[in-house]
């Protein structure tokens, strides 16, 4: 309850109707009475009033789409899935770089790293195993080659091997020690892989010679232009492999 | 979640107007809009049950405000540093008569629009704007108080000046 004469306090209350109807009632009977004060808490009504009707217009925006809720659900999952990616590609790097690393206390003098080995790691996780989600699906309208230009700016067009029936269906965008990738898969009928895989050449610019080299199971063709290595990826010993040495011949 | 999604596009053109208010720029506004959304739905278990949607959103939108000012303003002072001139200062000063209540309510401080928006305009609880604010009930009355009197002031066309004029 307040007492009688109200505060400056107890008058903004009541602008705010922020008082219990009892209080309200008594500061009512007090402004009858008190022309002075009335007119201050009028002035500040009315201000509040047209606050109001000024701000009124603000609320009539269109709406903006980037702006709803889904969408931004959407975008958050897309993004704890890159996260999750990267944490991923992390255990790639070090797994690549440990082993390297390893053998690298002997072989430094004697070698350098294998090229390329990350593109074939991303390859056994992406193509083989299928660990890490596509970021970027083909659909009818699809633009392979528009999606990787977003991120890579005058990188090699995307070798083109619809003749051998296969086409790009996914990509996926990976960190490594050397900088961002991207890797392209590339499906057949019959549902074999083929990857297209693009990185900067690294800190210490280390470009490839055009060369070819099979580890394991897997077969690597890579070079290098002015901005990026490249490598496409295939299991040795397959027409896809055959068709990867042709088809880059250039 | 539709449910939510529902509760949250009804208030999306509260959040874009006290943005506004604040940024003073409709398109950073939006940014400000999306950024405190992203937060607001990656954090929701941290609204309480009980607690009133909007004033959650408005107070996280208000915080990430703050941030991103000082952010701001420590880029700011960063660029002058390196290049010796001082970008952020506009150009004009703002001496202005203030002539109706809006060109008043923009001269006033963050805060203040921010607390005359949150309780004249959205009509918010003493209480939820002092926990927005994280003081005393009592001291979001003396700031309020004040606000009012400033926009009063204002209003009034009462020539101002910036208070913090810098001396060149």
């Amino acid at each position: 309850m307040i007492s009688l004469p109200p505060n400056e306090r107890d008058l903004h209350a009541y602008v705010d109707h922020q008082l219990s109807d009892a209080d309200r009632h008594q500061v009512e009977i007090y402004l009858a009475g008190n022309a002075e004060v009335a007119a201050q808490v009028r002035a500040w009504q009315q201000d509040a009033q047209q606050l109001r009707a000024a701000l009124s217009g603000a609320l009539q925006q269109p709406a903006n789409p980037q702006l709803d809720p889904a969408l931004i659900r959407q975008r958050l999952k897309r993004q704890s899935r890159r996260h999750l990616a990267s944490a991923a590609m992390l255990l790639i790097a070090v797994s690549v770089g440990g082993l390297g690393g390893w053998h690298a206390r002997e072989m430094t003098l004697v070698s350098p790293p294998l090229p390329m080995a990350d593109a074939m790691q991303a390859y056994r996780l992406i193509a083989q195993q299928g660990m890490l989600p596509a970021d970027y699906q083909v659909s009818d309208d699809g633009d392979m080659q528009g999606w990787l230009d977003r991120y890579f700016s005058q990188a090699h067009r995307l070798p083109n091997l619809a003749g051998a029936g296969y086409k790009p269906v996914s990509g996926r965008l990976l960190s490594t020690e050397q900088g961002p990738a991207a890797m392209v898969v590339y499906e057949d009928q019959g549902g074999h892989k083929v990857s297209f895989y693009v990185r900067p050449p690294g800190p210490k610019n280390f470009l490839l010679p055009r060369g070819s080299r099979s580890d394991g199971e897997l077969q690597a063709e890579y070079w290098s232009d002015a901005g990026y290595n490249y490598a496409m990826v295939s299991p040795s010993d397959t027409p896809a492999a055959q068709i990867l040495k042709q088809t880059l011949k250039f | 979640m539709n449910n939510i999604d529902g509760q949250l596009r009804e208030i999306i053109p509260r959040l874009r107007r006290f943005a506004v208010s604040l940024t003073r720029n409709p398109s950073s506004a939006d940014d400000l809009v999306q950024a405190s959304l992203e937060r607001a739905l990656s954090n929701w278990s941290a609204k309480r049950p009980e607690g009133d949607l909007r004033a959650w959103l408005f107070s996280i939108l208000y915080r990430q405000f703050l941030d991103a000012h000082r952010r701001s303003r420590r880029y700011a002072r960063m660029l002058e540093f390196f290049t010796g001139r001082d970008d952020a200062q506009p150009s004009v000063e703002r001496t202005v008569i203030a002539q109706s209540t809006l060109q008043a309510f923009d001269q006033l401080n963050t805060e203040q629009r921010a607390l005359l928006l949150w309780v004249s305009v959205e009509g918010l609880s003493y209480k939820e704007v002092a926990e927005i604010l994280d003081v005393p009930i009592g001291t979001v009355m003396s700031r309020l108080s004040r606000a009012r009197q400033a926009l009063r002031q204002l209003s009034d066309g009462e020539i101002t000046r910036p208070s913090l004029r810098r001396l060149k």
